[in-house]
């Protein structure tokens, strides 16, 4: 029944697209997140509904899709060698077969995210991906915040949608993912369109927001709860009443506290003691052991070469017999273990030069996000700002707050080809080159105004209001005198 | 039932947006950006005009204009 729900959707959307071919982008971004071929059972299983729309999503836009402004930014430059240079890695990697499987969902996620800012020509459609974002990853968020308030979770206990803990439903990718995409969800209730602002629009982002926190309680996620806090202080820089912010933040926290499970505590004890735990303690040993390999490797050893590691270590085994609880310090040899950090893992897969493109990539994505922010904000207070640009500034910072917890959260995960993360590129991107449009266009406005203004510039006398107004009026007319 | 519940709201939600997104003009066109174009293309034409009028100005000085009386 559910599949063929799922089907529902997908066949009413492949329609809708005919007449909007950018609807079937929209289809690709939530299939890849949601995956619902593999929720559902039956027909949709064994129908490639990830191709068809990936193909759909491509040749809509190929062949039926307005190509105005098309560029190419630097941004994708850097998406694209990464890609080539993965494909290189690929093809000498150590391990062969295990960098195939990977490369298989990796080249899609990449090339998607090049694709993606081609497509996001206009506000709407950079809302519409944002929205689409949102909700599919809030039909996750919000069936995890049900079960964790209900009672459920627990490390390893939660059960998502799919229960194979990989991409976005690995419990810390998705607290990460969660997190990130917080202020996203608020920009909604100000800025949306699609859902215009409205009461009920509100209460629905508080209640995701809340299921979002939720998330790293539900998995005991320590990235999560790192997450919350790099939130927590990044925001001080957007709230105008920081100490009540502080206060309040701190009083949830404390409120909250009561309500949290002892195995919460135990698991978020370990961020101050890794080496009571394994996880947390090979950490260390493995990054060690990537920066070895890295000064050996330096062009990389292909995706998942941390599989050559092995390495051995002590750590505090407790045994309990009757009333006697013993800790014993014992040897552990471990091998295979994952990189649990992106940074390391571009660097053992991709050596220095992957990483020098993957960190310039994201550390762009900051700068750009930060130079729109502040543009459009001293235009704001300069009154120089059209009725609907007011969006383009707290997008912008939602965006780069996103990016900001990603690469916390990335700092302890292998996530760094996570296919969301790069979809926000992708937006970022998008809202990168809508921003240069609309200044090129301001450019050329300006430049009107002066040779117009300037004495026997106008050739017949031709006045233009100033640029700020003209600008400034939802009417066209209003331009031209 | 979480689930079902979950991914009801979220589809519902989704339909609804995608509907809306099908019948806005604004989708395809940025109506921001599309009013810039306007505007050049307006400015663009009003030059145009205006330097035809200066140009006829200036050859009226010499010859005279079609709607001038020929003495």
């Amino acid at each position: 029944m559910m599949g063929l729900i799922f089907l529902a959707f997908i066949g009413f959307v492949l329609l809708l697209g005919v007449r909007r071919p950018f609807l079937w982008v929209l289809l690709y971004v939530y299939i890849d997140i949601l995956a619902p071929q593999r929720i559902g059972f039956g027909l949709i299983e064994s129908l490639p509904v990830s191709l068809i729309a990936f193909l759909a999503a491509f040749g809509g836009y190929i062949v039926l899709d307005k190509k105005e402004h098309i560029g190419f930014s630097l941004r994708q430059g850097l998406l694209l060698a990464l890609l080539g240079y993965c494909f290189w890695t690929t093809g000498n990697a150590d391990f062969p077969v295990s960098a195939q499987e990977k490369w298989e969902w990796v080249w899609k996620a990449l090339l998607f995210a090049i694709f993606l800012p081609l497509t996001l020509t206009s506000r709407a459609r950079l809302e519409a991906l944002a929205l689409t974002l949102v909700l599919t990853i809030g039909m996750i968020v919000i069936s995890t915040g049900m079960k964790v308030t209900l009672g459920g979770g627990g490390y390893g206990n939660l059960v998502f949608f799919v229960d194979d803990n990989s991409g976005i439903y690995e419990s810390s990718t998705l607290a990460t993912v969660a997190i990130a995409l917080t202020p996203l969800i608020w920009w909604f209730t100000r800025y949306g369109t699609i859902y215009k602002p409205h009461w009920t629009v509100s209460l629905f982002a508080v209640a995701l927001i809340f299921s979002c926190l939720l998330i790293p309680v539900g998995t005991e996620a320590r990235t999560g709860l790192l997450c919350i806090a790099a939130l927590g202080v990044l925001m001080l820089r957007y709230t105008k009443r920081r100490m009540l912010f502080i206060v309040g933040a701190a009083s949830l926290g404390l409120a909250a506290l009561p309500f949290l499970p002892q195995s919460y505590y135990d698991r978020m004890a370990t961020i101050a003691e890794p080496g009571g735990d394994e996880s947390a303690s090979t950490r260390v040993a493995v990054w060690m052991w990537t920066l070895d390999y890295a000064s050996r490797n330096p062009f990389g050893g292909g995706f998942d070469s941390y599989k050559g590691n092995s390495f051995t270590y002590e750590m505090p085994v407790t045994e309990e017999s009757g009333n006697t609880t013993t800790v014993e310090r014992r040897k552990v040899t471990d091998k295979a273990r994952a990189f649990h950090s992106s940074v390391f893992e571009v660097l053992g897969e991709q050596g220095w030069p992957g990483l020098i493109i993957w960190l310039s990539l994201h550390g762009l994505g900051l700068l750009q996000m930060e130079r729109i922010g502040a543009r459009w904000r001293r235009r704001e207070k300069a009154g120089e700002l059209a009725e609907d640009e007011e969006w383009i500034a707290p997008m912008a910072t939602a965006l780069q707050l996103a990016s900001f917890i990603y690469l916390v959260g990335a700092l302890f995960q292998g996530i760094a080809y996570q296919p969301v993360m790069l979809m926000i590129i992708g937006l970022q991107i998008g809202l990168n080159s809508y921003c240069q449009r609309v200044d090129s266009a301001r450019a050329r406005h300006a430049l009107d105004d002066r040779r117009e203004n300037r004495p026997n510039g106008g050739r017949g006398g031709v006045k233009a209001r100033s640029g700020k107004a003209a600008i400034g009026s939802s009417s066209p007319d209003a331009v031209t005198a | 039932m979480i689930d079902y519940i979950a991914l009801s709201i979220g589809h519902f939600l989704l339909a609804i947006a995608l509907l809306r997104l099908v019948m806005r003009d604004g989708l395809d066109v940025d109506p921001l950006l599309a009013r810039f174009k306007a505007n050049e293309e307006e400015r663009r034409k009003a030059r145009k005009a205006a330097g035809r009028a200066a140009r006829r100005r200036a050859q009226g000085v010499s010859e005279p204009g079609p709607e001038e009386p020929v003495a």
